[in-house]
């Protein structure tokens, strides 16, 4: 009985130490992507190399879509009419394409480092 | 405030290891099981479902109550954009004969930060076992967390587990697992693993990938040998993953 209640505080000290880490804002530039008629405007995004940024997708269709890159190793759902945010970087110079998960003809765009 | 993000994620990382290293000094344990399982990532995918099969092959000396095969059978899905639930039913073949059921599990993961916007991406994992034909109950709470170097991926999962039931001796454990990865191509990226408990230490490589097979449909599958590297730790694991996700 003794080791459970050490397990529990413990288990309540992970869990408040986590959390602690979640409420802090850091400023970091935005850009937005528009997802209409399941295309991404821009279909191209230029951010300068070393940089964290922040895009804040916005998606004006009534369908989900699924922003998705290996290259930018992201995944992230915006429900239909709904927005999101996903950070990207700091990258090297170079070409990170990125595709709409559920409209992946149509939904292609590219990120390009400076 | 980026420099306060940076030292509150270093004070958490910090007290995950001193309770992770620390405990095994302050409890008397017993040698039970092995380490080697699946490196957790601190992520959820909103609006996905996955089935998933797991294996687990273990040969050379270890206790003797250890298993020789261990499958697992699950089925889980996402609420919302941070919470993952998961039921698993977990098989055993053990060195003396049978394959047998021997439990269900309950696994919930929660995603605590954005993937990218602080200088490591943290998660929780907690999960609820219970044995079928034994008075043996097992939950374990962690820490998940994840950092970017360019095209690799460190991962690490710290976890804090508690035995107890009529059955089995009550009893506070600890296990470390280790990833690095290197993101070569979506169909395979090769990784070192590393897994340490109570009384097995085991390094080795491992293969993961994943491909897409329809409109948000996807498998993704794992295989990796560990190697045991302490005199109690099985001479190797191999283990398989592989997971429909949709």
């Amino acid at each position: 009985m003794k080791d459970i209640s050490l397990a529990i505080r413990n288990i309540l000290g992970l869990l408040l130490l986590s959390l602690s880490i979640g409420t802090v804002f850091a400023a970091t530039p935005e850009i937005e992507l528009i997802i209409k008629d399941h295309l991404f405007f821009p279909a191209t995004l230029e951010i300068p190399a070393g940089q964290k940024v922040r895009i804040r997708i916005i998606n004006q269709d009534p369908t989900p879509e699924e922003f998705e890159s290996f290259e930018l190793n992201r995944e992230k759902l915006v429900v239909g009419n709904g927005q999101t945010v996903v950070f990207i970087g700091p990258l090297q110079p170079g070409e990170y394409p990125f595709f709409g998960e559920f409209y992946p003809k149509t939904a292609q765009g590219m990120v390009i480092v400076k | 405030m980026v420099n306060s993000i940076n030292r509150r994620s270093r004070l958490v990382f910090k007290a995950g290891l001193l309770i992770i290293v620390g405990l095994p000094m302050s409890t008397q344990v017993q040698a039970d099981g092995s380490a080697v399982d699946k490196v957790y990532h601190p992520y959820v995918d909103a609006l996905e479902s996955e089935i998933e099969f797991r294996s687990l092959f273990q040969d050379g000396p270890s206790a003797p109550n250890d298993f020789k095969q261990l499958h697992q059978f699950s089925f889980g899905r996402s609420f919302g954009q941070a919470l993952f639930a998961e039921a698993k039913v977990v098989g055993e073949k053990s060195r003396s004969g049978n394959f047998d059921i021997e439990a269900f599990e309950f696994e919930l993961k929660w995603q605590q930060t954005e993937q990218g916007e602080y200088s490591a991406d943290w998660g929780m994992l907690f999960e609820y076992e219970q044995e079928f034909s034994e008075d043996v109950q097992e939950l374990t709470a962690g820490i998940l967390v994840e950092k970017e170097f360019g095209r690799w991926s460190g991962t690490a999962n710290l976890l804090l587990i508690q035995e107890w039931g009529a059955d089995i001796k009550d009893e506070l454990e600890t296990a470390v697992a280790l990833q690095a990865r290197y993101r070569y191509t979506r169909a395979f990226e090769p990784a070192l693993e590393i897994y340490a408990g109570q009384d097995s230490v085991g390094i080795g490589p491992a293969v993961m990938g994943s491909a897409i097979v329809g409109t948000r449909k996807s498998l993704h599958w794992e295989a990796g040998v560990i190697l045991g590297v302490s005199s109690d730790s099985p001479d190797s694991t191999v283990r398989f993953l592989l997971e429909y996700e949709f």
